[in-house]
């Protein structure tokens, strides 16, 4: 479907040090599933590559076998940007791993500004064992707090090393920083890459165009069955303007992500939800090879109900 | 062996035992002696003294050292000058401020005739702080061009004001919801972006690579051009990728002849991780040549005051909103401080905020206590808002500091109504009580954000005087010889060059200013109007025109 779409996604993660950033970001490039990702890091000190992956080093550039690419800032992401912009090809997403103690709304405010980025999504790890001290300490308390705030998914690390009741306590605290951001759990950074990434793979981009979707590939899910749950929805009939901001309103709690071509009366929108941030954007032309409306979402087990989207969706 | 005496009316040399000379003899580009001409002839047979007459009127200083600046300084000419005070090019043209708006846009049109069609007109150096009848904005820019974008960055490089065209080109108009875009009463964008994110897409698409103004052989010359006509000798370019393909050029034209000074070029410490830029410093230090210093790293700790982006101790900012930040974690700090400091890699510390100063002391102190490093000479850079319990410390751990004296006038009056209020706005720049604790003194620039001209920021650290005619903390002003000092010989301590640079001293570098006045006659409000006709490098004259 980004076929339709010039502009290059970007997701921000923050975290402080030591958070699990790098995991998250290595598990990703693990299941990138046929996406090019380029991965914009302050220095190379902060991401370790398995060996195995990388295809080649030359400079600040590392580019992977399965068509990745990590780039050190050089701490300049100006720069960085703009050649990551000016990239041939042009990757498919651009992933900033911000540094420790950046304050992420710098960093998405480029992507508002920049008529060749959309935001894709900004995420804070927070490290469950840590996060309490970290968050009173006089020098960086207030960046931690301010990543979380700016986040539309937070993502729990080493919750497995933390009890269940000071689990619940630290999700309440989170709660009450970021009242519209999704919580997730990620052990050993393992959270599906359509979590992560609002762009689809190029499989589910081909599954699209055919007007098929809501069909898995197990190895791609491998991980996370037992945490996750998917959704997908086609649909001939068109919806009204005032009929998708009511339904979209009306979104379940457990829903992370939800994607997809909407027929909206005569016209087309994209759709892009992550956690509570909805955009619908009107569409010039008819997407290629798109005839239907076609969704796919993905969210929380246990937090989502699949028959609650279906009656939602097909009222 | 050819040996040249060089009379001069006066010679300051940074000596206590003859702090003033008349003569200088000079011999394979060094100085051989200093004092009166019987003093200084003693070294030739009679029959071989070839006395150089051409400073008789003109009083020698030790060449300026300029311990804070950037490579940009020089490239940044490509654009137009619309700053409020004057300012020289590399190429010696003045470039007389701009008092108002309509002259800048007058001088704005007068290069936009020249240029060829489709090419977007950039400007730099605006300072909308002397500007103050109403903000610059995209009308007063159109003004200038209906059909070519304009773009005029400000003099902090925070801010760009951008003309109708250059903001359809980055597609911002009254839909526009982002922060920096600034919008007018009218909902439309005023044309002002402010940081980053709102600059980003206009740069971009006018091709402003602020980057590249430092890289190539045309910046090269024209820094040196810059540091030549404001009398400075040796001067910093502090912070720099240096790859090596860019050492190679920066070699090669440092070497030539005439290039008209010494290069400090300070590694960027933020491109990798800590070991990979001890491997680098320790091989670039092996890469120095005469004219070209290498070894040295810098590290950016926060942000600025005037942009309220400083990481400030508590009562925090006066008036305004705390956006400190911290460039790199405290936590990192302290590692990567250790593993530089074991090293033995000299560090240039960039601190702005009194709460950074206080957390980057503290990871000196433990890199210290670890690996005790006898004459290391780390820098604490602008190191503004220290107070005298700070500079103690730095003192006892053997720290430097190079001050950002020119931030008095430039900035003064805003710290004291608006940054950090009366008191602390007395205090910054503290030079006087960073020498009565004792602590190795040198103040800058940081050109291109300020002028270079170490005239004017001894000037600055001798008055305190600000636009508005304040004099902003009496009691940390300095005496004439002590700024003086903190122009030479301090900031070549910091540069571990002591030894060879900053004084006139026999064996060192026949580096010398070549001024037509003498800064300890004249009235200290007038140091920084003294003409400057030049500087000798390695005792080769270098007239200015």
């Amino acid at each position: 479907m980004d076929s339709a779409d010039q502009r290059l996604p970007l997701t921000v993660i923050t975290g402080y040090l030591g958070a699990g950033k790098t995991t998250l970001v290595n598990h990703l490039l693990r299941h990138a599933d046929g996406r090019r990702i380029l991965v914009l890091v302050n220095d190379f000190g902060d991401i370790s590559i398995d060996t195995d992956l990388i295809a080649s080093q030359e400079g600040d550039t590392l580019t992977l076998a399965n068509g990745c690419i990590c780039c050190s800032m050089g701490g300049d992401l100006f720069y960085a940007l703009s050649d990551a912009l000016d990239r041939q090809p042009r990757p498919d997403h651009l992933l900033i791993e911000a540094s420790g103690v950046a304050d992420p709304t710098r960093i998405s405010e480029i992507a508002r500004a920049e008529p060749d980025l959309r935001l894709d999504g900004t995420i804070a790890v927070v490290d469950a064992v840590g996060f309490t001290e970290l968050s009173g300490d006089a020098q960086v308390g207030g960046s931690v707090l301010r990543q979380i705030a700016a986040a539309d998914l937070v993502v729990v690390s080493k919750g497995d090393l933390q009890s269940p009741e000071a689990l619940v306590g630290l999700k309440q605290r989170i709660a009450a920083l970021a009242p519209a951001a999704r919580q997730l759990e990620a052990p050993f950074g393992r959270v599906p890459t359509e979590v992560l990434l609002g762009s689809l793979s190029s499989a589910e981009a081909g599954q699209a165009s055919s007007g098929c979707c809501g069909h898995h590939h197990a190895e791609d899910h491998e991980d996370h069955e037992d945490l996750y749950l998917r959704w997908s929805l086609a649909r001939e009939t068109a919806f009204g303007r005032e009929e998708l901001a009511e339904l979209l309103d009306g979104l379940p709690a457990g829903l992370l992500r939800l994607k997809g071509f909407v027929r909206l009366d005569e016209n087309w929108a994209l759709l892009q939800v992550v956690g509570a941030r909805v955009e619908v954007e009107m569409l010039p032309d008819v997407p290629g090879g798109i005839k239907q409306t076609t969704l796919a979402a993905i969210g929380l087990k246990g937090q989502m109900d699949t028959a609650d989207l279906d009656r939602l969706f097909s009222r | 062996m050819q040996t040249v005496i060089y009379a001069a009316r006066k010679i300051i040399t940074m000596v206590p035992n003859r702090p003033e000379a008349t003569h200088v003899a000079v011999r394979d580009g060094r100085v051989l002696a200093v004092g009166n001409l019987a003093e200084v002839s003693g070294w030739t047979d009679p029959g071989e003294l070839h006395l150089d007459e051409t400073f008789a009127d003109k009083v020698l200083l030790p060449g300026f050292v300029e311990g804070h600046a950037h490579m940009m300084a020089g490239g940044v000419w490509q654009y137009t000058y619309v700053g409020f005070q004057d300012r020289i090019s590399p190429e010696g043209e003045l470039w007389e401020g701009l008092r108002d708006i309509e002259a800048v846009t007058n001088r704005l049109r007068q290069i936009e005739s020249e240029l060829e069609p489709g090419t977007p007109l950039i400007a730099w150096g605006f300072d909308p702080i002397f500007l103050t009848a109403h903000r610059l904005n995209r009308y007063d820019l159109d003004l200038v061009s209906k059909d070519r974008p304009v773009a005029v960055i400000h003099s902090n490089f925070h801010l760009l004001t951008a003309n109708s065209v250059a903001l359809e080109m980055a597609r911002y108009d009254r839909t526009t919801n982002v922060t920096g875009v600034d919008l007018g009463e009218d909902g439309e964008p005023t044309g002002e972006l402010q940081e980053m994110a709102a600059m980003f897409p206009v740069m971009r698409r006018l091709k402003i690579d602020l980057r590249s103004l430092a890289r190539t052989a045309s910046a090269i010359r024209a820094y040196g051009k810059i540091c030549h006509r404001s009398g400075v000798t040796t001067a910093t370019d502090l912070i720099n990728d240096l790859p090596l393909e860019d050492v190679e050029l920066m070699t090669a034209i440092t070497g030539e002849e005439d290039y008209p000074m010494r290069l400090v070029s300070v590694l960027n410490a933020h491109t990798a991780p800590a070991e990979e830029v001890v491997a680098h410093a320790l091989k670039l230090r092996g890469l120095s040549t005469d004219k070209l210093r290498l070894g040295s790293i810098k590290i950016i700790t926060d942000g600025s005051i005037q942009g309220f982006t400083a990481r400030m101790r508590w009562p925090g900012y006066y008036k305004g909103p705390d956006h400190g930040i911290w460039n790199i974690p405290p936590e990192q700090l302290i590692t990567t401080v250790e593993t530089l400091n074991a090293a033995g890699v000299h560090m240039h510390i960039h601190v702005n905020g009194d709460e950074a100063s206080d957390v980057t002391i503290e990871a000196v102190a433990r890199a210290l206590r670890k690996n005790p490093n006898p004459d290391h000479r780390h820098v604490l850079q602008h190191c503004q808002l220290a107070d005298a319990a700070q500079f103690r410390k730095i003192r006892n751990l053997g720290l430097c500091v190079n001050l950002f004296a020119n931030h008095v006038f430039y900035f003064g009056d805003q710290h004291y109504e608006l940054t950090v209020g009366p008191e602390r706005a007395e205090r910054i720049d503290a030079c006087a009580t960073a020498l009565s604790e004792g602590v190795p003194l040198a103040i800058h620039s940081d050109a291109p954000v300020t002028p270079m001209g170490p005239l004017f920021t001894a000037w600055c650290a001798i008055n305190r005087v600000t636009p508005s005619g304040r004099v902003l903390g009496a009691a940390e002003r300095i005496s004439v010889e002590e700024a003086l000092r903190a122009v030479t010989l301090g900031p070549a301590y910091t540069l571990h060059l002591d030894h060879e640079i900053g004084s006139i001293e026999v064996g060192k570098k026949a580096d010398f200013a070549v001024l037509d006045d003498d800064p300890l006659s004249v009235d200290p409000m007038t140091v920084k109007d003294i003409g400057v006709w030049g500087t000798v490098l390695a005792g080769r004259p270098q007239p200015v025109s």
